[in-house]
């Protein structure tokens, strides 16, 4: 047995085990993207697992170097993680992909829309309303007056015209709204609280029905007899918005109309008789600030940045109350942000709004990349017999987005290091390019960061061809020799290499990504 | 060819190579050689005959520079980018070559088919820089205007071949008989040696004389090539320096008369009505190349060198058996195979011989290790590392092209101390005559039974630098890409095919039969305490005296560059040296006071490296040197650990947008973050030392950095930041202007000409070929030191065996 100290803290190994093997027996996460025990440990790569041995001058690869006795490691020093952290940025600048396509990057209410078009065009529109309705209870009314940006990012807007997210999710809505049995969610059991929300607009609305959902009990004040807010004025077909509305309605909304703030209820009435308040009453230009009795600008009501909390515990706002102009979008957003607040605020729990999901981007591609973009496009929907508009929209999605941007180790490390993927970005770069078979695995080669499991693999299974690494230096590539086919590359270990890919250079095309955590 | 015809051709092939996966590389050299590229169908049809994995020998292939997958045009043009030939401006030659042979962008194949234009690291014939290699002819000294004439002769004179081989004479000399010597080393081949050697052989003849013509290893005088020595009894010996072919002759008649007065009388007639016709003289220049030995430069370049794995520099046949046991060769090995190894490695130990090919470990612990090693079956191997690598060294090419038996005399020694019975020599791949010589040596050694109880392979490399790293040398040898592997274990424990192997470079071996005749301490008497004996440079770049110098350790880098280099040529100020290839960096003038010693060089920013050094001038942009550097490593990195792949491009990414005025305000930061990080994590030595050409030139050499991200060029080297401008003296000649390859330069007779700098490409070619040198160089509105010397076109070529 052998004993060495790792950050102050002494481990016993068996004889023959890596200062890797140690740092895990003391349940400490050393990062490692290139190492797969027994298939290839002893060829590091990566680099993202380097420690600091003392007594030696450079740094070691905790993977592959051998604990020996009275070894002293350190794993996480500012030098080790600083260390850890160039090694993923430098991997970073020549990674080509989008962990998360810019349609949803983008969306302010946050709509899952790449899942939401793969479901519309497999034809499962229950499941898409479904997926619609976990972020945006008004997809009518976006389906029509949304700015969506999401079409203006499209990847495939440089190609031959963006997908049309927004046709698509007017076609989910108006489905819904003709089916005999409307969507309904299931609701959490009650939790005994209740949450006042004032001014029934589109973020009002939308917090209340997210608050419904947790099994809070919800009454909405507004000034209006009816609810819908500035969407009332909007450009819209009545029944579409009665529509979106009837969807909260069902789970148990309770609204109070011609009822004005600071006139028929008060704010301290409110708290007393409400265990939260939320204030979504629209554009302050319309409103008497002194009605509201919370601190406020001329523009807008002060909210911590955080969390939506006014100056007054309790009492949150959110919407164009405290933002320039009126996005119904942004209001959707705002309106699930305030719910997910309230509902924490309500349990006690800390909360605060998430920092940005972290993603790599694409820069701007040759004509012959968007090409190769383009040839995403849903291959089997071209020979289903198209039912919709909404299916044959759904079908021109390339997948921009990554297959395994939820279990993608590389992306994972990168957030935890918080490495910059535009540090050492630099002119040279891999080339968009996409090596499918259909249904089977699907080949990136710009998300490859020559890690060289997939190559251990394969020559472990003695494929003839395998996948190899072709040339050197980094114009090193992973791929299969003499340009044959990726289907002849694996003959064997196909899945093998999409399960441990470290990110999504290796997956499966059918494969529905798993929800992010990150 | 059809797939029986495959099959013959790879039968035969496999005969030879064996089927094995440890013969691919020589399978691929195979194929490559026989059809100058690797024809997918014949790598199916290799893979199904061996078992090695189609993807295996693809992969393989890939890894190496010698291999190609695309057809070649009928002739090979690589034009050497080595560190000399870059500060000579290699890349206008590269440019002017494309231009001339109508290469489009992005193409490295004539349109018709004549020519495959190729980038080679570095030729290794560094005093003859710019050079260009077509298939086996080596041409140097040139500059843009010389390409034409380059390509012409090679049309005109590509039939026809000159054998090395053949001419292997065997005349053993003592002291007292005359002779007559001439240096056939690469460098002096490139330059018309062999020619010469030919042309004195029939001369000598001719005449009826029966005196020896002898090739000799490589003379280290490489600036005053091709020489010729003249070996009378009793008298000093007289040097020619740079004969022509025209001048052979006249040395002769000089020097013996021919015997026979009928003879005489004929060839009298002869050349006096030769000369008639021609009006010229080629004996009157004789005099002026005439080198006495006592003469200053040439005591100078001689004076101050010590010879030990260069002994009998010049003297000796290098293939000559006899010779080389007349000069006490194998007598070493002899007394070695008499004692115990444990009693040699102290020897060796004592002697304080540290490892030559670059890092300086200790060779008397290296080889304890070895001997100590348990190995599974009682296997030991010993490596001869020849793959020098480093762009601007090619002392290693020259011991093995001239001592090759001394070179296996040491590695026996080393094997018998070590107890290692089998032994390999890799040789780089751009040394073809190193091998063939080696063949040779091996070849006559067996046919005399020096290789009974020795197994002795050579292995030819196949153009990767990393692969002088020696982990990566043994996956090479062992059939896979040159990938070094995270020591330890070190190869004394676990080497090739997991067996203890002793792996030394060229040098080192080369010493130790020295070492073992005159005993340690004759060795350790040289030196400086820590570093012992000689050091085996190759004295390249802004160098008046250009060649192979072994020196006591502890000389100075002044004494280098100014006693025996002669200084700086041109009246240009020295600037600095890099030393150490790649892994090294720059000594600026300021330090040259610097021992050559290992700590000493370390200490100031390079490496003692295999020993190349590259004096530097004030033409020379520190920026630009330390771009050309991160391009080569990023081009020979293995690929493997994240920040030598992906740092040393991002690096050289970072240089040479500064190098184009387009740096960053953070690009210095950035520089050293990777630098610091590049070192810190990489596995093999390759990458440890990659940021060194950056880290010394930011060390002593900012104020260019800081001048090139204000948009200035000192050294008006970086063409982004240049303008040729036009001086007052020029005359209106329009020679300039009828030059210009982009018509840049309007035909404006008896006016002062102009130059449009939106057409310019920054060739050079005007300002080489002004004859009153009224074209300058600027940068940011100030005149620059650029006025890069033009040589006087040299021609040269011949044939490798």
């Amino acid at each position: 047995m052998i004993t060495l100290t790792i950050d102050g803290q002494p481990v016993t190994v068996p004889e023959g085990s890596t200062i890797l093997d140690a740092a895990r027996a003391l349940g400490l996460n050393i990062p490692t993207l290139c190492f797969l025990a027994g298939v290839k440990d002893n060829h590091p790569s990566c680099m993202a697992c380097v420690v600091r041995v003392t007594g030696q001058w450079n740094l070691q690869p905790a993977c592959a170097t051998k604990a020996r006795n009275g070894m002293i490691v350190a794993s996480e020093t500012p030098e080790v993680k600083a260390a850890r952290k160039a090694a993923l940025e430098l991997l970073l600048s020549d990674h080509l992909g989008d962990c998360i396509s810019v349609c949803q990057r983008v969306c302010p209410a946050r709509m899952e829309i790449p899942e939401v078009i793969r479901l519309v065009a497999a034809g499962k529109m229950q499941d898409a309303i479904a997926r619609v309705k976990e972020n945006v209870v008004f997809p009518g009314v976006l389906g029509r007056i949304c700015r969506a940006p999401c079409e203006m990012g499209c990847r495939r807007r440089q190609y031959d015209g963006a997908v049309a997210i927004q046709l698509i999710e007017r076609e989910v809505a108006n489905l819904d709204a003709a089916a005999p049995h409307r969507f309904v969610p299931t609701c959490a059991p009650p939790t005994g609280k209740r949450v006042a929300v004032v001014g029934a607009g589109a973020t009002g609305l939308s917090a209340a029905f997210f608050l419904l959902k947790r099994g809070h009990k919800v009454t909405a004040f507004d000034a209006a007899t009816e609810p819908g807010g500035q969407m009332r004025q909007a450009n819209l077909p009545r029944e579409v918005l009665d529509a979106d509305i009837a969807t909260i309605g069902a789970i148990g909304l309770e609204f109070r109309g011609n009822t004005r703030l600071g006139r028929e209820v008060t704010l301290d009435e409110l708290r007393r008789d409400y265990h939260a308040v939320i204030l979504a009453v629209g554009p302050m230009a319309k409103t008497n600030h002194a009605d509201l009795g919370v601190p406020a600008t001329e523009k807008m009501i002060k909210v911590s940045a955080k969390d939506f909390q006014t100056e007054i515990p309790g009492v949150f706002a959110g919407g164009s109350c405290i933002r320039n102009g009126w996005d119904p979008a942004r209001s959707v957003g705002d309106g699930h942000l305030l719910a997910e607040s309230v509902d924490a605020f309500l349990a006690a729990r800390p909360w605060q709004i998430a920092p940005k999901e972290f993603t790599t981007t694409i820069p701007k591609l040759s004509p012959a990349e968007y090409r190769e973009l383009g040839k995403g496009a849903n291959s089997e929907l071209s020979v289903r017999e198209l039912v919709s508009e909404a299916e044959k929209a759904a079908g021109r999605c390339c997948h921009c987005d990554c297959r395994a941007a939820a279990d993608c180790k590389l992306r994972l490390y990168a957030a935890a290091y918080g490495a910059d993927p535009k540090k050492f970005a630099g002119e040279r770069r891999r080339l968009f390019e996409v090596i499918r078979q259909p249904g089977g695995v699907i080949f990136e080669p710009g998300k490859c960061i020559s890690c060289g499991i997939c190559v251990a693999i394969a020559e472990q299974a003695r494929e003839p061809l395998g996948l190899v690494f072709i040339g050197r230096g980094f114009d090193v590539k992973v791929g299969v020799p003499l340009n044959a086919s990726l289907a002849d590359g694996l003959r064997k270990v196909g899945a093998d290499c999409v399960k441990h890919c470290p990110t999504g250079a290796l997956a499966f095309e059918s494969a529905e990504p798993p929800r992010r955590t990150i | 060819m059809t797939t029986e015809s495959y099959d013959l051709f790879l039968e035969k092939l496999l005969a030879r190579t064996g089927r094995d996966e440890s013969a691919t590389i020589p399978i691929l050299q195979g194929i490559q050689e026989h059809f100058h590229y690797l024809p997918e169908p014949v790598l199916r049809r290799a893979s199904e005959l061996t078992g090695i994995t189609l993807g295996h020998l693809v992969s393989v292939g890939s890894f190496y520079h010698q291999f190609r997958f695309k057809p070649t045009g009928r002739h090979r043009l690589r034009v050497c980018h080595g560190t000399a030939c870059h500060v000579k401006s290699s890349e206008n030659i590269q440019e002017a070559i494309q231009r001339a042979l109508l290469i489009p962008a992005g193409d490295d194949t004539s349109p018709d088919g004549e020519f495959t234009v190729e980038r080679v690291a570095c030729l290794g014939c560094c005093t003859l820089a710019p050079a260009v290699q077509i298939d086996h002819t080596t041409y140097g000294h040139l500059a843009p205007d010389t390409v034409e004439m380059m390509l012409d002769d090679f049309r005109a004179t590509r039939h026809q071949t000159v054998s090395d081989v053949d001419a292997v004479s065997c005349h053993h000399q003592n002291g007292n008989k005359p002779e007559i010597r001439v240096g056939l080393g690469s460098c002096c081949m490139a330059k018309g040696s062999d020619e010469l050697f030919h042309l004195l052989r029939h001369t000598v003849k001719e005449f009826g004389l029966d005196i020896p013509v002898k090739r000799v290893g490589c003379v280290g005088m490489c600036h005053q090539t091709p020489i010729v020595e003249i070996r009378l009894p009793h008298k000093p010996p007289a040097f020619y320096a740079k004969v022509t072919p025209e001048q052979a002759e006249g040395i002769i008649r000089r020097h013996f008369p021919p015997a026979n007065l009928t003879r005489r009388l004929t060839r009298w007639i002869n050349r006096t009505l030769e000369e008639l016709v021609t009006a010229e003289n080629p004996l009157e220049k004789l005099d002026q190349h005439q080198l006495l030995m006592e003469s200053q430069p040439v005591e100078r370049f001689l004076g101050r060198q010590v010879r030990i794995a260069t002994e009998g520099f010049g003297e000796m046949d290098p293939l000559d058996l006899d010779e080389y046991i007349a000069h006490d060769g194998f007598k070493a090995l002899q007394t070695a195979l008499t004692r115990a190894p444990e009693d040699l490695i102290a020897e060796i130990t004592a002697s304080g011989l540290r490892g030559r090919g670059g890092a300086g470990f200790p060779t008397g612990l290296k080889w304890s290790h070895v001997l100590h090693a348990p190995s599974q079956d009682g296997t030991k191997y010993v490596i001869v590392n020849g793959d020098e690598g480093d762009p601007g060294a090619f002392m290693d090419r020259m011991l093995m092209e001239s001592f090759p038996y001394r070179v296996i005399e040491g590695m026996m020694i080393g094997a018998h101390c070590v107890g290692a019975k089998e032994g390999y020599i890799y040789v780089r791949a751009e040394y073809p005559r190193a091998v063939s010589r080696l063949r040779e040596a091996i070849r006559r050694m067996t046919e005399h039974g020096l290789l009974n109880h020795f197994r002795l392979h050579i292995f030819e490399g196949a153009g990767a630098f990393v692969c002088g790293e020696a982990t990566a040398l043994v996956e090479s040898i062992e059939g896979h890409r040159g990938i070094p592997r995270l020591k330890p274990p070190r190869l004394a424990e676990s080497g090739l095919w997991g067996r203890p192997t002793l792996l030394n470079n060229v040098e080192t071996f080369a010493m130790v039969p020295w070492i073992i005749r005159h005993g340690a301490a004759r060795f350790a008497a040289l030196g400086t305490p820590k570093s012992k004996g000689t050091k085996v440079f190759a004295l390249a770049g802004k160098i008046n005296r250009a060649g192979l110098i072994e020196v006591p350790m502890g000389i100075t880098i002044r004494e280098i560059v100014e006693e025996i280099g002669g200084g700086v040529p041109n009246g240009k100020r020295f600037k600095a040296v890099q030393i150490g290839g790649p892994s090294g960096g720059c000594i600026p003038a300021s330090l040259s006071h610097t021992p050559v010693d290992f700590e000493a060089l370390t200490e100031a920013g390079a490496m003692m490296g295999s020993g190349g050094l590259v004096v530097l001038d004030e033409d020379d942009c520190m920026v630009d040197v330390a771009r050309y550097f991160m391009s080569f490593l990023r081009n020979e990195s293995c690929g493997q650990c994240t920040f030598c792949r992906i740092g040393t491009t991002r690096m050289w990414e970072i240089l040479d947008r500064i190098c184009n005025g387009k740096g960053r305000p953070s690009d210095l930061d950035d520089l050293k973050q990777l630098a610091t990080f590049t070192e810190q994590a990489s596995m093999c030595g390759l990458g440890k030392s990659a940021p060194n050409p950056v880290l010394s030139t930011l060390r002593y050499f900012h104020d260019e950095y800081d001048a090139h991200l204000q948009g200035r060029c000192p050294a008006g080297r970086c063409k982004p930041l240049i303008q040729y401008v036009v001086q007052e003296n020029c005359t209106g000649c329009t020679i300039c202007a009828q030059h210009c390859p982009a018509n840049a330069i309007p035909i404006t007779p008896y006016q002062r000409h102009k130059i449009d700098p939106e057409k310019c490409t920054r060739c050079d070619v005007c300002r080489t070929d002004c004859p009153v040198g009224a074209i300058h160089i600027e940068s940011g509105g100030q005149k620059t030191a650029g006025h890069l010397h033009k040589e006087s076109p040299a021609h040269l070529a011949l044939v490798h065996p």
